[in-house]
């Protein structure tokens, strides 16, 4: 149990603190405590006073998170100005610098299919949630032009970069929705117009006429009746096709 | 008694000449020729009336419109491809460059303009017998392949028994559903509500809306000629008339503005970018349009043409007046320096 809580806390030590999640972040000072003799308590303090600590410090990391996440749901896009955004990222796109691990020289064809189950992360997240301010909204222009390519105006592929198959799905519904609402451009089809008949003057989008009492034999449109072909097109059709008839 | 006998032969003259016309046009009875306004279009001019699809009116749009090859053909994002060079002699490029005109030409073909269509209100039959015994409409559509659109039946069973023609916007959307066309949606995309168009003004993408309406609604269809409306006030009170130029819209929008009677915006900004030219077919237009007004009938008497024509549309029609006067002074100044180099 100790040493798996040792070997945990060396791998996330190992981790550059910039990408640190805050539930991480809570762990990481959890399991510090607990471990034993880390360098913020002192040895000679009883055990049920280290776990109240620990217990306020989990609390007050939980608010944070929460504090961050409440702090830019509102206006997803603010993030993408702030200084943390610019100190972590630059301006470079989010997903540039991530690298995915897997066994050999060709990664799967698909990423992870979620970094987070429950309240659980996984090691290594993909770019979107590694940081829980990236929120994925149809109005967050900045964010989501960082995936699609200028070029091309296409989605770049997960395998690019590196998102989750969860969160790549929300990417394409919101850049679906920025397009209908006008947020992101796109290429247009052309429209041809020639060769419509704009009159409206046939009967299936004109008025009818009232039902009149029909004389016998009269169809109610004339083109029910029978319709007898020209003469002089049935005899040509007969010529062309005279080797088939009987 | 004679004499009201003769008035009531006039009036049933007057009224059965009248209905001769397409009935498109609105009917104005005029009883009396006397009680005729002259100013107002009245049922006389209505045949007179310059449309929207008459070779003159469209030839001189287009000139208007202009040909940037530049502006028509610039890069759009789409699936890479390895470039291909071409090694063509000077007469081969300039067929190239022909026959990209005549392309050009192909893509700013303006799209129609017609009048807003009539609702279609057509009960079939009423049969109570089927009142109650289903809870939801059914729609039959006729499905066969070759018929145009406009001549598909479409029908509609209400849980009430009646069968009635569906109503345009059913139409739409079951020929969508059935034949679907490419870019069109089956509900109407969001960015046509009012909030999202004035946002998307605000970034100048009116050609993109423009497109967009093209794709989505019919030419006769009320939300097409909503669109159309606000994009083209939204041009006018910002003056931005070159986001539209050299792009198939340009022949709506000042045929928009010349109805309204407030081309004077486009016909300043034609003046500051030098298309003295264009300004001119711009106020012969206004004349095909408004036969009655006063500087049409003015230049008619004068047979004016070229500048003449834009002095006597400054002075009497335009409010900004004093700009068109100004920019007339320099261009003579500039014709009298070039003629005596």
């Amino acid at each position: 149990m100790a040493a798996s809580f040792q070997g945990i806390a060396k791998l996330l030590g190992r981790l550059s603190p910039s990408f640190s999640h805050p539930l991480r972040q809570y762990r990481l000072c959890l399991q510090r405590l607990r471990v034993g003799p880390g360098p913020c308590l002192s040895p000679f303090v009883p055990p049920s006073h280290s776990f109240c600590k620990a217990l306020s410090l989990q609390d007050e990391n939980a608010n944070q998170a929460a504090e961050a996440l409440l702090r830019y749901k509102e206006s997803p896009w603010d993030y993408l100005e702030s200084e943390e955004y610019i100190e972590k990222y630059g301006t470079k796109p989010v997903w540039e610098g991530y690298r995915r691990n897997h066994k050999g020289g060709i990664p799967p064809q698909k990423t992870r299919k979620t970094c987070i189950r429950g309240d659980k992360i996984c090691a290594n997240p993909c770019p979107v949630c590694r940081d829980p301010n990236i929120i994925i909204h149809y109005q967050n222009v900045k964010l989501l032009q960082q995936f699609i390519s200028p070029q091309t105006g296409m989605v770049y592929d997960p395998t690019r970069t590196g998102v989750c198959m969860k969160r790549q799905k929300k990417l394409h519904e919101a850049i679906d929705a920025a397009k209908d609402h006008g947020f992101l451009p796109f290429q247009i089809p052309y429209v041809e117009f020639s060769g419509e008949d704009y009159s409206n003057s046939h009967d299936a989008v004109g008025s009818t006429s009232p039902p009149q009492s029909l004389a016998s034999g009269e169809t109610w449109y004339k083109w029910y009746s029978e319709i007898t072909p020209d003469e002089k097109e049935v005899a040509k059709v007969r010529r062309t096709y005279k080797a088939y008839l009987k | 008694m004679a004499a009201l006998g003769a008035a009531r032969c006039l009036l049933r003259t007057c009224s059965r000449v009248k209905r001769v016309p397409k009935s498109k046009q609105p009917r104005v009875r005029c009883g009396v020729r006397t009680l005729c306004s002259g100013t107002r279009d009245n049922a006389l001019s209505d045949t007179a009336r310059p449309r929207f699809s008459d070779p003159a009116v469209r030839d001189l749009l287009t000139g208007i419109t202009g040909l940037d090859l530049q502006k028509v053909f610039r890069p759009v994002k789409e699936e890479l491809k390895p470039p291909t060079y071409k090694l063509m002699t000077d007469q081969q490029l300039e067929e190239a460059v022909e026959s990209a005109t005549e392309q050009a030409k192909k893509l700013l073909r303006m799209p129609p303009l017609l009048p807003e269509r009539k609702p279609i209100h057509d009960v079939l039959s009423v049969d109570e017998i089927l009142d109650g015994v289903h809870a939801a409409k059914y729609v039959f559509t006729d499905v066969t392949y070759d018929i145009p659109h406009r001549e598909r039946f479409i029908v509609v069973r209400e849980p009430d028994g009646t069968l009635r023609k569906a109503s345009w916007e059913e139409r739409d959307r079951l020929v969508q559903v059935y034949f679907p066309k490419d870019g069109r949606k089956i509900t109407a995309p969001l960015v046509f509500k009012e909030e999202n168009l004035r946002m998307v003004f605000s970034q100048d993408r009116h050609e993109d809306v423009l497109d967009m309406c093209l794709v989505q609604f019919e030419p006769d269809s009320s939300d097409y000629i909503r669109v159309h409306g606000a994009t083209y006030e939204d041009l006018e009170k910002l003056g931005k008339y070159q986001l539209l130029r050299s792009t198939r819209h340009f022949g709506g929008l000042a045929w928009y503005l010349l109805g309204a009677r407030r081309a004077d915006g486009l016909l300043v900004d034609m003046l500051k970018r030098d298309l003295l030219q264009d300004a001119v077919s711009l106020v012969s237009l206004f004349h095909m349009v408004h036969p009655h007004s006063e500087s049409a009938q003015e230049a008619a008497g004068q047979r004016a043409a070229g500048a003449a024509l834009l002095k006597i549309y400054a002075q009497k029609e335009s409010q900004k007046s004093g700009y068109i006067e100004l920019a007339l002074q320099a261009y003579e100044q500039l014709a009298a320096k070039s003629a005596a180099d």
